[in-house]
């Protein structure tokens, strides 16, 4: 009990640093929210657009504008130049339509008209491309087998309100369950850097001059001394992730009481075990508190970087994947992205699943054991 | 005497191992990870060549076999990679991701997709266009058919109408204008453009502001509240300000050299981009800084507290201020910079990354010399407050 006292003090003192990562979490999560609600039919992407009409907004030119703000984004930014400039780097918009003064007067003439585009040169880009270039190839057709104006409208009008019907297999609810397993990828810098700061802090004040020699003259068997220690530990680790678990009910609701939400659950519930044999493995390495901070940073921020916890899997570079594969972290945070993709649970969809965790827990009782081996030496040598 | 007290500083500053690891190393780490997870981000958005399947059923459906294998064919328009399967194996192929789509080519082809997305959408955007050219042919051969009707109004029949020849020449003549016309799109867009350039901005922010915590220990240690060492200088007959002056210059030394190391690694080994106007980046540099280092100084004079709160505080502001500037997400500075301005304005971290955004996206100066000014102004009252606060200390007991 004493040692557990002495746990439970030394953990309040630092309740600062949980709250932190905590608070980071939920402002990520928080980030993550945007919904578009869309799980049984099939939705069209949309991209982020601005149109600047110097045009008189009649005829062609209106239609034209109406046409591209029906079938994307269209965004409001103030009516200057760097602003929107802005809009385009930090990606508000993909792509910036500007029509000139005199683009109806000119396409009516079959003058084709210059029009002026920025553009992101991304995918989101590409479809605002696709848009304006069939809108405007459609209308110079019609144009040019003689159509007047109003019949121009009306032709285009019932041109492009045609929809093809589409068929979406999956019936899953891909949005939040993305948001899910994002949630849980950045767990993994949580869950790292809160327990190997925490626990290394109190492995290494139990490890003061003082207080180590303290324990070693008591009564107390160092077996039942080590295993307390180890316990409070678990502890402190196991409420840790069952916090960020709540958490992740009180941000998803519904979503989460399924079968993928006890999956994602059983997931971080083996890689919270791996974060506490690594940060005990740590804190017996390690007894410079100031030497602490940097670890924690280089741990819990690259495995975050090159795992994916940030920055999705599939946009990570090959070379950095094949890091990745030595990292525990990437166990956890690819079976959270297949997590998310299956349909039916059963042995053959779920076996790599299984094949992570079993990774992940390998990983854990190497630390175990090297922990093991190495304050067996220590003690020795003390 | 500034050059003895200038000497012992820089070696005190490089003999500490937790200082030179946060200024020097940490900053070059971060670098690192940024690079690895971010270098492929701009590439992964662009469009890629999109798989798909086509089933045949009985129906005979050429145009669609024909578009398809056009956009199909290497070169600059192509948008797909297509394959014939048959409806089972196409499904199978789809529920594993090896294709986004495919289409059963029955009278009205039917479009099947896994999810809705992008490659879903533009394929489905295809199918319309497709389509369209249908419903453009009927109405033009709608208007060409009057057309016909009133000029040889008396000499042809409406059953010659239905003559497959003519319809066909329609037809083509229609596929003929579609093909001809090229929207006149002209790209006026910047060519830098690449957003993932503002983590490397946040991360120099960084470290020009980590760069403050030099500042602050070499104060600490001429303070006699705060060392022992601080006492002893304090009742030497020295002049403080030469004393705080080449400390403070030694620290300043020791943060470019840090820069100019990060600098070096990220230009190239991380092939970062700074814009090509190189005085105006080392002018950014070298102020920003000062700024860190003001900061720095203010933190350590005004405060009257220990040193290690001294330093949480140095790395929650510059954390605060690199995040606000956009180092956890380039997106928060654009929210930052739209709907709070001010934050932003008067946020040294926000600052020095805008001074080097401008830099580089911006062929005019106004918006970086603005930043450069600001930068002045925000060191000038943290230093007026530090020197307020340094001069003329005297201490009835410590």
């Amino acid at each position: 009990m004493t040692v557990f006292k002495a746990f439970l003090r030394v953990l309040n003192k630092n309740k600062a640093i949980i709250i932190m990562y905590t608070a980071i979490l939920v402002f990520f999560a928080g980030f993550n929210m945007k919904t578009n609600d869309n799980t049984i039919s099939f939705t069209a992407s949309k991209a982020d657009i601005l149109i600047v009409c110097e045009d008189e907004m009649l005829g062609i030119t209106k239609h034209l504008v109406e046409y591209l703000t029906k079938n994307s984004n269209v965004k409001e930014i103030e009516n200057l130049e760097e602003k929107r400039n802005d809009a385009l780097f930090y990606r508000d918009v993909n792509y910036i339509v500007y029509i000139p003064n005199d683009f109806r007067k000119q396409f009516l003439n079959h003058q084709n008209p210059e029009i002026k585009i920025k553009s992101t040169k991304d995918y989101q880009a590409s479809l605002a491309s696709m848009l304006l270039k069939r809108y405007l190839k459609i209308a110079n057709t019609y144009l040019e087998f003689g159509f007047s104006e109003d019949e121009l409208v009306n032709l285009l009008n019932e041109t492009l309100e045609n929809e093809v019907h589409i068929e979406l297999t999956s019936k899953l609810d891909t949005d939040s369950l993305t948001r899910i397993a994002t949630y849980y990828n950045f767990t993994n810098y949580c869950m790292l850097a809160g327990s190997i700061y925490i626990i290394c802090l109190i492995l290494s004040s139990f490890k003061k001059e003082n207080v180590l020699k303290r324990t070693m003259i008591s009564s107390m068997h160092y077996q039942k001394y080590n295993r307390i220690l180890l316990l409070s530990n678990s502890l402190f680790a196991f409420i840790m992730w069952f916090f960020y678990v709540l958490l992740s009910f009180i941000l998803y609701g519904s979503s989460m009481w399924s079968l993928h939400g006890i999956f994602f659950i059983l997931n971080s519930f083996v890689f919270s075990f791996f974060a506490l044999t690594l940060a005990f493995f740590l804190g017996n390495m390690i007894s410079d508190k100031n030497a602490l901070n940097g670890i924690i940073n280089v741990i819990a921020l690259g495995t975050s970087f090159l795992c994916g916890a940030f920055v999705p899997l599939e946009w990570l570079p090959k070379t950095v994947l094949h890091i990745a594969h030595i990292l525990p972290s990437y166990y956890f945070i690819k079976s959270n992205e297949l997590l998310k993709t299956i349909e039916v649970f059963d042995f053959v969809s779920l076996k790599p699943i299984y094949l992570n965790m079993m990774i992940l827990l390998l990983f854990a009782l190497t630390f175990i054991m090297v922990s093991i081996i190495i304050t067996n030496k220590k003690r020795k040598l003390a | 005497m500034f050059f003895h007290n200038f000497k012992y500083t820089l070696k005190t500053l490089f003999k500490s191992k937790m200082l030179i690891f946060w200024t020097y190393a940490f900053p070059l780490i971060l670098g690192t990870f940024f690079y690895m997870a971010f270098s492929n981000i701009e590439n992964s958005e662009k469009l890629e060549i999109i798989s798909i399947a086509l089933v045949e059923t009985e129906e005979e459906n050429r145009i669609y076999k024909e578009v398809f294998e056009t956009l199909s064919t290497e070169g600059a328009n192509r948008i797909f990679t297509t394959q014939y399967l048959e409806e089972e194996e196409a499904k199978n192929k789809l529920s594993k991701k090896e294709i986004s789509g495919y289409i059963v080519l029955e009278k009205t082809p039917k479009i099947v997709v896994n999810q809705s997305g992008i490659n879903e959408t533009i394929l489905k955007l295809v199918v319309e266009e497709i389509e369209e050219m249908t419903i453009i042919s009927k109405n033009v051969l709608n208007i060409e058919m009057f057309k016909k009707m009133t000029l040889e109004k008396n000499r042809v029949s409406e059953n010659q109408l239905d003559d497959y020849a003519w319809y066909y020449e329609i037809y083509k003549k229609v596929m003929e204008v579609q093909n001809e016309y090229e929207a006149n799109l002209q790209d006026v867009s910047n060519a830098n453009l690449s957003y993932t350039m503002i983590e490397f901005y946040t991360l120099i922010s960084m470290t020009c502001l980590y760069g403050g915590i030099l500042g602050m220990v070499v104060i600490n240690q001429n303070m006699p509240n705060m060392s022992n060492k601080g006492k002893r200088i304090s009742i030497s007959p020295l002049s403080k300000g030469k004393l705080i002056f080449s400390s403070v210059f030694a620290s300043y030394i020791v943060q470019l050299i840090g820069l100019s190391l990060l600098f070096f690694y990220t230009v190239f080994v991380l092939h970062v981009e700074y814009g090509t106007n190189l005085p105006l980046i080392i002018l950014l540099a070298l102020i920003g800084s000062l700024s860190g280092l003001s900061l720095g100084i203010f933190v350590a004079s005004i405060l009257k507290t220990n040193e290690n709160t001294k330093t949480g505080i140095m790395i929650s502001v510059t954390m605060f201020g690199c995040f606000l500037s956009g180092m956890m997400g380039v997106t928060m500075k654009y929210i930052v910079d739209k709907n709070f301005p001010l934050l932003n304005k008067i946020n040294p971290a926000s600052m020095i990354t805008d001074g080097f955004y401008s830099l580089y996206y911006y062929s005019t100066q106004s918006r970086f010399y603005f930043n450069i000014i600001s930068l002045l102004v925000f060191s000038s009252i943290l230093l007026f407050f530090a020197t307020l606060s340094l001069r003329r200390q005297k201490y009835d007991s410590i």
